[in-house]
C-alpha cells in the first residue's frame, strides 16, 4: 500500500528539511503544501526530497491540508497520513497508524490522552482542551469517545481522505475532520501519540484566544453550503 | 415636521431603490418583501409614534423609541452576520482558486 505524508507549511524553513527526513523513513512519499511562505520552505522542502505544491497566498493550515490530501490521492495515495511542518508529530508512530488503517479502520486518530505522555505540554493547554472537547460533544455532536479534540495527526484511507469534504481553511478543520468521520459510517479509532512541546513550537503554535476564533469560524462554517 | 418629511422622503427612496434592484435580479422575491416591509413599517412609526408606544407596551419595554432602538440594533447584527457570511464565502472561493493553481502541474501530468 502507498504511503503519502501530508505536510502543511508556512515558514518553515528552518525545520522542514529535518521533519521530512524523518518522515520519508517511515512513508512511500512526502507532500508538501506551501501555503504562501516567502521564505526558502519551498526550496528546501524540495531539496530534502518532497513534492511541494505552493499556495499562491496564505489560505491556512486547513486549505493546505486539503490541498496536500487531494494531491497525495492524484499521486496514487491508499493511505494518507496528516502531521505538522514543526516536528511536534513524532513521525515513529506513523507505522502505528497505517497498521491500523491495514487493518481495516477508516481513519485513525494520534491522541495525546491516551497513556502516551505529551512532552512539555502547558497546563492551560491541557485545561483547554477538556474545555474543547465539552465543546465539541455539545456544540458539534462529536462522539464522547474523542479523547483529542485537536488532534491533527492522523491517518486515512483513500477511500475516506475522498469522502471527507472538509472546508474550514484554518484552525477549525480539526474539529470539523472529527464531525465529519465520526458521525459517517466510515469506522475509526484513536491510537497514543507522543507530541513534543517546544519553545519554538509553542511559539507559532495555537494560542489560547485562538479558541474563539474557532469557534467563529465553525459558526460561519455552519452556515455555509 | 420636517423631520417627519425627510424621514418619509428617504423611505420612499429606499422602498424604490429595493424593487429596482429587484427587478435587475440583485435582491430575491423574500429579500426585496423583508426590506419593503421594514420601510412601510418605518413610515407607519414615523408618522403614528403611538404604535411604537403601544408595541413597547405589549412586549414590556419602557418607551417607543427604545422598542425602536433594539429592533434597530437586532437588525444591524443580522446584517453584520450576513456580511461575515458573505466574505466567508468569498474567501472559500478563493481557497477553491489557489488551491486549482497549485495542483495546475499535477493535473497536466495525467
Amino acid at each position: 500500500m502507498k504511503t503519502v505524508a501530508v505536510i502543511p507549511a508556512y515558514f518553515e524553513g528552518s525545520r522542514i528539511a529535518r521533519v521530512i527526513t524523518d518522515v520519508k523513513a517511515f512513508v512511500d512519499e512526502v507532500v508538501v503544501v506551501d501555503d504562501g511562505s516567502t521564505d526558502i520552505t519551498t526550496k528546501t522542502a524540495r531539496a530534502a526530497g518532497a513534492k511541494v505544491f505552493r499556495h499562491a497566498v496564505n489560505r491556512g493550515q486547513g486549505a493546505a491540508l486539503r490541498t496536500g490530501t487531494e494531491a497525495a490521492l492524484k499521486l496514487g495515495a491508499d493511505i494518507v497520513v496528516h502531521l505538522d511542518a514543526d516536528g511536534q508529530h513524532d513521525p515513529v508512530t506513523i507505522p502505528a497508524l497505517v497498521k491500523e488503517i491495514e487493518a481495516g479502520s477508516d481513519v485513525v486518530f494520534g491522541s495525546r490522552f491516551l497513556g502516551a505522555e505529551a512532552v512539555g505540554m502547558p497546563a492551560h493547554r491541557k485545561y483547554l482542551l477538556g474545555l474543547a472537547k465539552t465543546f465539541n460533544r455539545l456544540a458539534l455532536g462529536i462522539s464522547s469517545r474523542v479523547t483529542d479534540p485537536q488532534s491533527g495527526y492522523r491517518a486515512l484511507s483513500a477511500k475516506a481522505a475522498q469522502r471527507v469534504d472538509f472546508r474550514q481553511d484554518r484552525m477549525a478543520h480539526c474539529s470539523e475532520i472529527l464531525r465529519l468521520v465520526t458521525r459517517s459510517d466510515l469506522a475509526w479509532k484513536e491510537i497514543p501519540t507522543t507530541v513534543r512541546y517546544t519553545e519554538e513550537t509553542l511559539a507559532k503554535g495555537q494560542k489560547a484566544t485562538d479558541a474563539f476564533k474557532i469557534v467563529w469560524q465553525l459558526i460561519l462554517g455552519a452556515f455555509q453550503r | 415636521m420636517i423631520i417627519q418629511f425627510l424621514l418619509t422622503l428617504i423611505a420612499i427612496a429606499g422602498f424604490a431603490l429595493v424593487w429596482r434592484r429587484a427587478s435587475q435580479g440583485v435582491l430575491s422575491r423574500i429579500e426585496s418583501l423583508s426590506w419593503s416591509v421594514l420601510w412601510i413599517a418605518g413610515v407607519i412609526v414615523v408618522w403614528l409614534p403611538e404604535v411604537a408606544s403601544r408595541l413597547a407596551r405589549l412586549v414590556g419595554v419602557g418607551r417607543g423609541v427604545d422598542v425602536i432602538t433594539y429592533l434597530v440594533l437586532a437588525l444591524v447584527c443580522i446584517l453584520l452576520f450576513q456580511a461575515f457570511l458573505a466574505i466567508d464565502r468569498l474567501e472559500r472561493k478563493l481557497t477553491d482558486m489557489v488551491r486549482a493553481d497549485a495542483l495546475r502541474d499535477l493535473e497536466s501530468k495525467e
